[in-house]
């Protein structure tokens, strides 16, 4: 393991590098890992205390119950390997801190051409990555001036030919950094050449690995796990966090959170670690650890923004109110235009049933960033429940071709369809979720019911899905009850029975009471004496004695039949039809 | 949607736009501008008028010709004056130097209208009403231009600059390549030019073209580097645009290259919503007339770029669809189709909806089920459709939306009738449905008969008159194979009619066909406002002489009739296919009849009229049935020669037939030379080509069989032909095959005879011949009849005189239209017949027989059927020997021994098929 000393060295002059750069995502990120690495207790100083006092507290919580997963061979750190980022040449040009602070009071135009004759690589870097942003920026003006009838213009950024020339020139020379490396990797990417840009970034990453920019645009272009195991890097450990983040977005969330776990050992405070722990929690549906976790976020944090809009899902789905209400208050008065404090505040209006406003928020989220996955999705819920049933399906349709393996949206279609009574046509769209995330009773329930619904009346296939459903552990305790019916409605007494007893177990187990049991008990109850097992029946009728209410009578009744049947009187009661 | 309805049906200026109204300056020069008036005759004034007309007309096609296009036409207007006319019309683009100009130029515009009230004209001045086309045209430009945004008078400037400046280039090509003489310099300064442009662009520096005045450098002082930011930007567009045409050409698909040029146009994005679903629908056509041969990449990559431009356009997702389905891609057409679905609700872009009942609340998801249920269809999953269509029926019922159901319930009758569909209790009996369920206890062809009755009533009541007419298209197949029962039976009297009747075939066709003089009542809400503007335009330039004709003659379609109707009438193109289905229809039946004269003149009226306009698959059909005719009636040699042809047009569409008919052709030809080995392996293969699931490609299937059934009797396998012939009519029983019923009967009655055992095979004669009676099937019936009397002749010589009578009664249909083989038959039996008659005596009545037998042998000849011909010669020898003609005797022997030859030794005769 990397000792925390060195990683701290590393970070402190890699910030300073990417901020000169103007780089300034990439250097709050580090920023954020430096301070999450734990101090020596020799050079305390009180706010570092502060800062890190709580988050000793959840680790301390789960640290019991989390596996310290050992590193593997191939994740391992080769301390020679790892490069130490170079301090830059400390006098930089005028033109150059002229450049700088063009570019930090947005004149990207103006820092570029400031720069127009500087040779220096970092001069190079910062007129073309100006010269880019330049570009983005026209671009998206363009997007509103031109907005021709049928919807957005072509609008490009029209800097990428010029950029991409001077930079494939610079590189075919060898006079490129790794940071035109990775500006030229964002170019390509842009034009579409992806395995170009892959290959680039790669470059970039392994000759300096403390650009986290870099890293996330290498992830996006990691689409597959395939492509993702074609890539040649170099051992280091920012190659952990990116493994961790790529995992989680192909959805392998086990293995995202081991490697997260193991990183902690150095990142002990991180709260970028923490978030995306929590993250890989939600999609596993921890949802309590999951709100532990965000509390404690919020407490090191409380002007967080980021991932919020995760937790507002979370106390979404745990009602609590509340809470949820205390969160949007607060995230709006941070910064009330960012996506995520849209969401929040839909969310919150969702909960309150105020459904109009809650599509508001959500469109203002959408208008905020065209691409916000979530939004789309939630929006859908909020048509649904508003029984605009089209608008439901456009949206939860945008949300899949955004992110084709979004499987609530699909789960939503679905849902939609099966609303507007076309169940056959939605069962493509629940097989299509099914298919990205198999181990999920619910969605195994809802394709069931959708066999089960009167127009296609497929009970065959309804038993397979609950089958699958029964499986994959089912907590709601559904589909061992609708087994059970179904078996009985079809005639297969054997097999209803052995639901229903199973049923009973479970609800046994969690200590449950309800209309089910009776069924349950009475179910079996005549089942056994007509099958001449009166030792079971008694039992089952003895536990229906137990409640009051048409149930008691019943059981009497059946006891009293059993009673006869075992004294060889000949049976003439009623009751010993099946029911 | 909200991007479709905002501005649906916007007028915005373009550079074509500015152009035309620079013509129309020069048309009607407003009094106080001292233009000079160059026309030399009133009929040349006249001429420019009309085609500035025609331009108008046009403006509102999805792509407008670039400047070199337009200076191309004016120079066949224009004729002496066009120098003038083109050195005007660049000289007033290059004069546009700036926004402002543009400003300038739209104010001049209003002062060739002529106000309104003003009384006073002056005698030699053209003034252009404000309300007459023209007039309006250039109202409306001026209006748009007024209504643009700073932003929009910037970007239409860039785009003006584009337009004109690669004209300007290629302007110069076109200079160079008529004067010979100046070419050489004029290419170098061209590359020379174009060169400098990429450096320039390359140092971020901007170069006024040739005509232009003012360079500008980017070291200029700021402030005017400032003022010059929104001209960089546009410099550097135009010259990227340029780059990629010159990458685009040397890809450049060879009959498209016009089309791929002009995709790229990056103004395609201010078109209309109307111009584009316009352009979509004539795309959609194209697909499927063209069928997989259609280039699928090249669309493809069209729409996506459509689909860049224009996201909130959701029929890109259905032409997407279309696409795939005809290249047989299921996966990414269920995927386009339900995307479409789930985008537009179904309520965009189809005309069967009335708009008026447009409820947007809920959508219209049973077309959704509709479209789907016809996807699986072709895809081959008969239940699959018919269960998505049972929900169509269920969805459309509940939506009270009678046009879907009209249009679901055809589609049905159709899966039913198409598909091999055993019982559909087993389907159908699980889901519930009124139209359905009261069917539930009917049999298959009942059912497909109420639904496509239900579904003729309705169509009829809402005036769906396409849907009336397939209706009575597929109701008059329904008539020519099926047998009409009454539905309910009430008691032993009600069944009366135990045939099918033509007359009602004919009359359905009859009413099908009606469609032509019909359909302009109906009223299509979606019009295609662009394909038929741009077709105004090409009529308008037909009697503009030879130079433009011969110019657009590769566009044009070679049946010369039809096309002149589609515009003066403008048929629209679904009309025109069900109406070419109708005479397909119509040789069909005549082919079941058994008349071949009538079936082959309907196919050809098919395939020169209809040929062009209709799908790909249709055509293949009339193709198909034209070269069969040839096989059968001239000989394979002709029949191969054809097949070559169809062949190179059609093989690419998929689920091609022709396979299918060289094949069959093949195993034809192999039996009759009796190459068993080679006719087997055809047969093998044709078993292949069908599809392993149950119930679809039934007609293949049962080809097959027969085929394989054929095969195992010309090698003198009995028995396991007969097993292979029970079996096929068990299969055709289940699947109500009746006409093949029929012809398997006969096939049973042949093997019989073969086998020597006439007397079985009486019955099996007797039955086809039966069948063939109550379905009309008179050719089949008449050479059930030569098989019956060939049976009968079988059980001996004393019933020859019935066999020739029975013979006798059928010669009228099968020498009137039965085939080469038929024929042949049909005179060797004769001769059979009178020489085994003991009353018959060869010496006195020596040319009845030997006339027959001539005959027989030349048709033979043609067909290379040996051992029929040897059978011919035989008998001739045998009739030469008796009448003592040596000569004669030899040479007829001489045949017979060549034939006998040939037929032990079957040729390889792939050597010269493949």
């Amino acid at each position: 393991m990397v000792s925390k000393e060195s990683c701290r060295n590393e970070i402190r002059a890699a910030i300073r590098q990417l901020s000169d750069r103007c780089l300034y995502s990439a250097a709050k990120w580090a920023g954020e890992q430096l301070v999450g690495i734990e101090q020596d207790p020799s050079n305390f100083t009180p706010s570092n205390t502060r800062f890190q006092r709580g988050s000793s507290s959840i680790r301390r919580r789960f640290s019991t119950n989390e596996s310290i997963s050992t590193p593997q061979p191939s994740v391992g750190f080769s301390q020679a390997a790892t490069p130490f980022p170079e301090e830059d040449e400390v006098i930089d040009g005028d033109l150059y801190l002229l450049a700088k602070s063009y570019f930090d009071c947005r004149e990207y135009r103006r820092a570029s051409h400031v720069l127009r004759d500087q040779m220096s690589k970092k001069s190079v870097f910062l007129r073309c990555y100006a010269l880019y942003l330049a570009g983005e920026k026209r671009k998206e003006e363009e997007m509103i001036e031109l907005e021709g009838p049928l919807g957005k213009s072509d609008a490009v950024n029209r800097e990428l030919v010029s950029l991409e020339r001077e930079l494939s020139a610079l590189k075919r020379t060898g006079a490129i950094d790794s940071f035109g490396l990775y500006l030229y990797g964002v170019v390509l990417k842009e034009k579409g050449n992806e395995s170009l840009a892959r290959a680039s970034l790669v470059e970039s990453v392994n000759s300096y690995p403390w650009n986290w920019s870099a890293w996330s645009e290498l992830q996006s272009l990691c689409t597959s796990i395939e492509i993702l195991n074609s890539l040649n890097l170099s051992n280091h450990w920012m190659k952990d966090f990116f493994l961790a983040n790529a995992y989680q977005e192909l959805r392998m969330h086990s293995e995202s959170l081991a490697k997260y776990d193991y990183l902690q050992g150095i990142f002990s405070f991180s709260n970028y670690i923490q978030a995306q722990t929590a993250k890989a929690q939600y999609s596993l549906r921890e949802f309590d650890q999951v709100e532990i976790m965000f509390e404690e976020l919020l407490r090191n944090d409380p002007y967080r923004v980021e991932d919020m809009d995760l937790y507002s899902n979370v106390l979404y789905a745990k009602e609590a109110c509340a809470a949820l209400s205390y969160l949007a208050h607060k995230v709006f008065l941070t910064d009330k235009y960012r996506p995520e404090s849209c969401c929040i505040i839909g969310n919150y209006y969702s909960l309150k049933g105020q459904h109009e406003k809650a599509v508001m928020y959500f469109r203002r989220a959408l208008k905020l960033n065209k691409k916000y996955l979530s939004a789309w999705t939630l929006m859908g819920h909020e048509y649904v429940e508003m029984k605009n049933t089209p608008a439901a399906i456009d949206a939860y349709r945008r949300a899949v071709d955004i992110n084709p393996c979004d499987y609530r949206a699909w789960y939503g279609l679905g849902q939609a369809y099966e609303m507007m009574g076309m169940p056959f046509y939605a069962l493509h769209y629940f097989r299509k979720s099914i298919f990205f995330l198999p181990n999920d009773s619910r969605l195994w329930i809802a394709m069931a019911k959708c066999y089960q619904t009167e127009q296609l009346y497929m009970l065959e296939e309804a038993i397979k899905c609950y089958k699958r459903a029964v499986n994959c552990t089912d907590t709601e305790g559904i589909a061992l009850n609708q087994l059970a019916k179904l078996h009985q409605k079809l005639g297969r007494n054997e097999e209803a029975a052995f639901y229903f007893e199973k049923d009973l177990e479970r609800m046994d187990a969690e200590g449950l009471e309800g209309p089910n049991m009776f069924e349950a008990l009475v179910f079996l109850a005549t089942h056994f004496k007509t099958h001449k097992k009166f030792e079971e029946a008694e039992v089952y009728c003895t536990r229906l004695l137990d409640y009051s209410g048409p149930e008691k009578e019943k059981a009497k009744s059946l006891l009293r039949g059993i009673r006869m049947a075992q004294t060889g009187f000949p049976s003439m009661d009623v009751e010993h039809f099946p029911l | 949607m909200a991007g479709l309805t905002r501005t649906a049906g916007a007028f915005a200026v373009t550079p074509h736009k500015i152009s035309v109204c620079i013509l129309l300056q020069i048309y009607s020069p407003s009094a106080q501008m001292s233009l000079p008036f160059p026309f030399s005759s009133v009929s040349q004034h006249n001429r420019l008028g009309l085609y500035l007309l025609s331009l108008t007309k046009s403006c509102d096609d999805i792509f407008e010709p670039k400047l070199e296009e337009l200076i191309n036409q004016l120079r066949e207007v224009g004729e002496d004056m066009d120098a003038w006319l083109t050195d005007h019309l660049t000289n007033r683009f290059s004069s546009l130097s700036s926004p402002d100009d543009l400003l300038n130029f739209f104010n001049d515009m209003r002062g060739i209208l002529g106000s309104l009230d003003s009384g006073v004209v002056q005698d030699d001045q053209i003034i252009l009403d404000p309300n007459s086309n023209l007039g309006m045209f250039v109202r409306r430009c001026i209006l748009a231009f007024n209504l643009l945004s700073f932003e929009g008078v910037c970007h239409l400037f860039s785009s003006i600059e584009v337009y004109f400046k690669e004209a300007h280039s290629s302007s110069d090509q076109y200079d160079a390549a008529i004067n010979n003489s100046e070419s050489l310099t004029h290419y170098d300064q061209m590359d020379m030019e174009n060169y400098v442009m990429n450096k320039a662009n390359e140092e971020i520096e901007l170069q006024k073209n040739a005509s232009g005045s003012v360079p500008f450098h980017l070291h200029t002082p700021e402030a005017l580097f400032k003022v010059t930011e929104g001209l960089l930007v546009t410099r550097k567009e135009k010259s990227r645009t340029s780059k990629k045409n010159t990458e685009a050409t040397p890809v450049a698909y060879a009959s498209s290259s016009t089309h791929e040029d002009t995709l790229v146009d990056k103004s395609l994005f201010l078109r209309t919503n109307l111009q584009i679903q316009g352009f979509l629908m004539e795309q959609a056509d194209a697909i499927e007339t063209h069928g997989s041969s259609f280039s699928s990449s090249s669309i493809e990559s069209f729409l996506e770029q459509l689909q860049n431009l224009a996201p909130e356009l959701h029929r890109v997702h259905f032409l997407r669809y279309l696409n795939k389905l005809h290249s047989d891609d299921y996966f990414a057409a269920l995927d386009n189709l339900l995307r479409y679905f789930d985008y537009s609700a179904g309520t965009e872009g189809f005309d069967l909806v009335p708009p008026s009942t447009g409820c947007s609340m809920y959508g219209r998801y049973e077309i959704a089920l509709l479209c789907l249920g016809m996807m699986h269809f072709r895809f081959g999953h008969p239940n699959l459709a018919l269960e998505v269509l049972t929900e169509a029926v269920r969805v459309s019922q509940q939506l009270s939306n009678d046009t879907c159901l009209a249009y679901t319930l055809a589609a049905m009758s159709n899966l039913l009738s198409e598909m091999g569909i055993a019982s559909t209790t087993s389907v159908l009996g699980s889901s519930y449905t009124p139209v359905t369920s009261t069917a539930s206890s009917l049999s298959v062809q009942q059912r497909v008969y109420i639904l496509l009755k239900e579904s003729l009533r309705r169509a009829d009541s809402l005036k769906l008159r396409r849907l009336v007419a397939s209706n009575h298209l597929a109701m008059a197949k329904f008539e020519l194979m099926h047998v009409q029962r009454p539905l309910l039976s009430f008691g032993p009297k009600a069944s009366t009619r135990r045939k099918t009747c033509p007359v009602s075939v004919c009359k359905e066709i009859r009413l099908g066909a009606h469609l032509i003089s019909d359909f302009s009542s109906e009223s299509s809400t979606m019009t295609v406002d662009g394909s038929l503007s741009s077709a105004w335009l090409k009529d308008l330039q037909k009697p503009w002489g030879p130079p433009v004709l011969s110019q657009n003659s590769g566009s044009r379609k070679s049946s010369t009739f039809f096309h002149f109707c589609d515009h003066l009438v403008s048929v629209p193109g679904s009309v025109s296919q069900l109406i070419g289905a109708s005479y397909l229809l119509r040789a069909t039946s005549w082919e079941l009849y058994g008349s071949a004269p009538m079936a082959r003149m309907n196919t050809l009226v098919y395939a020169t009229l209809f040929g062009d306009s209709s799908s790909s698959s249709d055509a293949e059909l009339a193709y198909l049935k034209l070269i069969q005719h040839l096989a059968l009636y001239n000989g394979y040699k002709d029949a191969f020669a054809a097949l070559k042809i169809a062949e190179e047009k059609f093989l690419t569409i998929s689920k091609s037939k022709i396979l299918l008919l060289k094949l069959q052709l093949l195993h034809e030809h192999a039996l009759h030379r009796g190459n068993l080995k080679l006719a087997q392996r055809m047969c093998n293969e044709l078993g292949g080509l069908a599809s392993t699931t149950m119930g679809v490609d039934m007609e293949l299937k049962v080809e097959a069989r027969l085929r394989e059934a054929r095969t195992l009797l010309a090698a003198k396998q009995y028995s396991q032909a007969a097993n292979v012939a029970h079996s096929l009519f068990c299969t055709c029983h289940k699947f109500n095959l009746q006409i093949e019923k029929a012809s398997v009967l006969l096939l049973l009655a042949e093997i019989h005879k073969k086998s020597g055992n006439a007397v079985l095979g009486l019955p099996y004669a007797l039955a086809s011949i039966s069948f063939c009676q109550s379905f009309n099937l008179d050719l089949l019936k008449a050479s059930s009849t030569l098989t019956l009397a060939e049976l009968w002749l079988g059980l001996g010589s004393n019933h020859a005189k019935r066999a020739l009578d029975l013979l006798h009664g059928a010669f009228p249909m099968i020498l009137g239209h039965g085939g080469l083989e038929l024929r042949a038959r049909a005179y060797i039996f004769e001769a059979n017949c009178y020489l085994s008659d003991p009353s018959f005596s060869v010496s006195t009545d020596s040319d009845t027989v030997l006339d027959s037998l001539r005959q027989a042998s030349d048709e033979l000849q043609a067909l290379e059927y040996h051992e029929l011909a040897a059978e011919a010669s035989y008998l001739m020898a045998m009739v030469y020997d008796k009448l003592g003609q040596l000569e004669e005797r030899e040479e007829a022997a001489a045949l017979f021994k060549k034939h006998i030859i040939a037929l032990e030794n079957p040729q390889d005769v792939e050597a010269n098929m493949a």
